[in-house]
């Protein structure tokens, strides 16, 4: 094979890694390869194949030289660790990563059979995490931090994960209530009760790390995440457009740009790709969904098992899923003149973050958020794949899908499945529920 | 009728005392979660109640709008409350104890409102920067409680509360030093009927009743007639007849983590400090139940003293369907009882008592294992 980007990773995975590294290796590879086969397929190139490839070798890195690893949720910019010269590792890259190849599932089984839940009950982006360590095919981390938000489920798998590895851990409390004057479910001292918490975080990292907290590094990091937001914050409106620029995918290469590289370099010039693409596409009038018909909302995650679901939609219908509720990384650069300032805007960051602002609080907040995103996106319906363990989004579903019909008038599909795992709800059964919704409600 | 038999009534909802409370013109409040402060309710002269669903038989409004996948004591409750079956409440207080009460607090907003709604947003660590935020929410609280029903919450009448609610967490400590004896006093479900009482009454005509009570059984003769020495740890339970389907096979619940028991009322507050300090303090740091993180270690603790401390046999986690938090408990339980070589039945159950033949079985099967020892 003659050399190309991915070469010295490929380079690095040949060399050997220690037994915790293996799966994480596979995946490198599987990356790596799935990146080589979509160029041969034609598949136009994005950022996000070298950036996840990027990310899995200085996981791999940091763990040969060293390098303190720390672990966070799905939920959570890792921009602090980035500044405190840490190497973030988002835990549900393993459920996301694998699920596309079902390679999860065999994880899933496992906790079943260690009794760790079941999937009504346990989130299964984080339960195989228990299984993956016990069975020793999770990297060994450092240190973990996790948020009390948006859910029991995760905070549940952290808490066990914490007690049988006996990791270090800092666990940040998420208050219910907004940070924004306007909002009547304000409190003043929201931020200020975020802002105290890093602070504890802080001393709590460079007790643990032997860091000293760098100011100016800090500071610097953050004007790299205003910058990304700024470009993310372009490209969102840009996908108000009709037809929307760019398919059903993209929006999430945003979020999960930021969860894996906040605050670095590159996901500046990641987000600034994106921006770019979509900018170049509305201008030329140039459709992600070449036809487009539908532009659908779809408020909760992929259903990452199934990643030829969008495809198909977009194939079968014409139809365009805007942005999934990851994808809607909504937060708006923010003043970083001062060293304080920095601190609101990492506070408000993990305030605002992709499903914690909507999910954090009361009903409204997910509501609102829903009503404005069809308002402002045109959006024809609303399909909504709840998954079976999260108690706090399903049993907010049935209220949101009544304010929707009242207040916008377009139909909602509810149905559950688990987003990991095939064997629950399958692809088959998925789309026949949504082909049905569509032609015989939505056209 | 003997106070035993009076506490029985407490049950229902709403019940004697409720009724009479509200003939008086007293406003009663119903609340969710144990680490909603009774006293600031008790100070504003309000009767707080605790949320239970006792007459609830099916839930098609609960699972159409909380789902099939969350826990049946939401879904109970909203269906309840979709009946008018809160109809003697003037209100309803609810914090992020989980994600499903969060919810359910939600859904009764928007479906069944109530003529007051107030949220506590309670922190999920320990830590002098989250009590702070605590005591913020407390004094919130209170405000909004003068504010709505017109009444004044001094320092002394907050003194007065706490000092009650203190008086029934003492007479508590009595009852469960009673249940250390090798000859028991009290069976569990008769203790969780006071525990109900104490939830549901005005504390003073509790502490009154509750006292006698006491006297009786620390002069009477206990149980001696069992076959095992249970701790009963887990969710949510307030229906009697789930410890009685234990004891009728001869396991005698003597000791428990649960939120109508031992997290109730173990620790009391301090009556000397500044009184919203000193109820954020008791409530942030009691013993935790699982939806404080980081604070595992402790739960072990407390439960691996208690097994000493009464003498217990073998422990019984329920585990109410759907609640994640419980599980991740039980868990980590079973492997720290294992390593210490306690014997440890878990239990799937339904809100409401369901399958009374499996549970009797499978406890049948443990306290066999138990003997056996």
């Amino acid at each position: 094979m003659t050399e190309d980007k991915f070469s010295p990773y490929e380079a690095m995975a040949a060399e050997e890694w220690p037994s915790d590294l293996g799966l994480w290796k596979n995946l490198l590879l599987g990356f790596i390869a799935n990146s080589r086969l979509n160029l041969a397929a034609g598949i136009p190139e994005t950022p996000m194949g070298e950036l996840l490839v990027k990310m899995f070798a200085r996981i791999a890195k940091a763990r040969l030289e060293g390098k303190p690893i720390i672990m966070h949720p799905f939920n959570y910019g890792p921009e602090l660790f980035y500044a405190m010269d840490l190497e973030p590792l988002m835990q549900e890259v393993f459920s996301v990563g694998l699920a596309p190849f079902h390679l999860n599932e065999p994880y899933i089984d496992l906790a079943n059979q260690m009794g760790y839940g079941d999937n009504p009950t346990l989130c299964n982006a984080q339960r195989p995490l228990i299984a993956t360590h016990l069975s020793g095919d999770a990297p060994k981390v450092d240190l973990l931090f996790y948020l009390s938000a948006p859910c029991n489920s995760l905070a549940t798998t952290y808490q066990v994960y914490q007690h049988i590895t006996g990791v270090p851990t800092f666990t940040m409390d998420i208050p219910y209530w907004s940070h924004d004057p306007s909002s009547p479910f304000y409190d003043e001292k929201t931020l200020e009760y975020m802002k105290a918490q890093y602070r504890d975080c802080i001393a709590w990292l460079e007790h643990q790390t032997h860091r000293a907290f760098d100011p100016e590094k800090f500071q610097m990091t953050m004007r790299r995440v205003n910058e990304a937001r700024e470009n993310i914050m372009e490209f969102n409106d840009l996908l108000k457009t009709v037809p929307c620029p760019v398919n059903s995918m993209e929006s999430f290469s945003n979020y999960l740009t930021m969860v894996l590289s906040g605050g670095t370099q590159e996901a500046v010039e990641v987000t600034r790709w994106f921006r770019d693409y979509a900018a170049d596409h509305a201008r030329k009038g140039i459709a992600g969904v070449p036809g487009e018909k539908l532009r659908i909302a779809w408020p909760y995650t992929h259903t990452f098992f199934d990643r030829d679901l969008f495809p198909w939609l977009e194939q079968q219908f014409q139809a365009v899923v805007i942005m999934d509720i990851l994808g809607f990384y909504n937060i708006p650069p923010h003043d970083v003149s001062t060293l304080e300032k920095c601190f609101d805007s990492l506070a408000l960051g993990t305030l605002d973050f992709s499903m914690i602002h909507t999910c954090r609080g009361p009903a409204e907040f997910y509501i609102e958020y829903l009503l404005r995103f069809i308002e402002d996106y045109r959006i024809d319906c609303v399909i909504i794949p709840m998954q079976f363990a999260c108690k706090h989004a399903y049993a907010v579903t049935k209220i949101a899908a009544e304010a929707v019909r009242r207040e916008a008038d377009i139909p909602v599909l509810i149905f559950g499945c688990d987003p990991y795992d095939s064997r629950e709800v399958p692809s088959e059964e998925i789309r026949g529920k949504i082909e049905e919704f569509i032609t015989e409600i939505v056209l | 009728m003997s106070i035993s038999e009076t506490f029985r009534q407490a049950l229902s909802l709403p019940n004697p005392w409720i009724r009479e409370a509200k003939e008086e013109g007293k406003k009663a409040l119903g609340y969710f979660c144990s680490y909603i402060p009774e006293e600031i309710m008790t100070a504003a002269g309000l009767l707080p109640v605790r949320m239970r669903a006792p007459g609830c038989t099916d839930t098609p409004m609960g699972d159409a709008y909380m789902s099939p996948t969350t826990c049946g004591f939401t879904r109970c409750v909203l269906e309840t409350a979709s009946e008018g079956g809160y109809e003697f409440l003037d209100g309803v207080v609810a914090s992020n104890t989980c994600d499903q009460v969060r919810r359910l607090y939600d859904n009764i907003r928007f479906k069944t409102p109530f003529p007051y709604h107030y949220f506590l947003s309670l922190p999920h660590t320990q830590s002098p920067t989250t009590l702070e935020w605590f005591a913020h929410e407390l004094v919130k609280f209170k405000e909004d409680l003068e504010e709505h029903f017109q009444v004044e919450i001094g320092r002394e009448k907050l003194q007065e509360a706490i000092k009650a609610h203190n008086h029934s967490r003492a007479l508590f400590e009595r009852l469960y030093d009673l249940r250390k004896r090798e000859a028991p006093v009290l069976s569990g479900s008769e203790v969780l009927r006071f525990f109900l009482g104490s939830v549901t009454l005005p504390v003073q005509t509790f502490n009154a009743w509750f006292q006698k009570e006491i006297e009786e059984l620390e002069a009477g003769e206990g149980l001696s007639k069992y076959r095992a020495r249970i701790m009963l740890l887990g969710s949510h339970l307030d229906d009697p007849r789930f410890i009685e389907l234990i004891e009728g096979q001869g396991g005698l619940v003597v000791t428990d983590s649960l939120c109508f028991g031992n997290r109730f009322f173990r620790d009391p507050v301090d009556e000397t400090a500044e009184p919203i300090s000193a109820l954020a303090e008791r409530y942030l740091y009691k013993i935790p139940c699982p939806r404080m993180s980081g604070a595992q270690a402790e739960r072990i603790r407390f439960v691996m003293d208690q097994i000493r401390d009464f003498h217990v046999d073998g422990v019984i986690i329920q585990r109410m369907k759907f609640c994640p938090m419980w599980w991740g408990d039980a868990f980590v339980l079973r492997d720290e009882l294992k390593k210490a070589g306690i014997p440890c039945l878990e239990l799937e159950r339904e809100y409401l008592v369901s399958g009374a033949g499996a549970i009797k079985t499978r406890v049948q099967a443990f306290l066999e294992t138990l003997e056996g020892r």
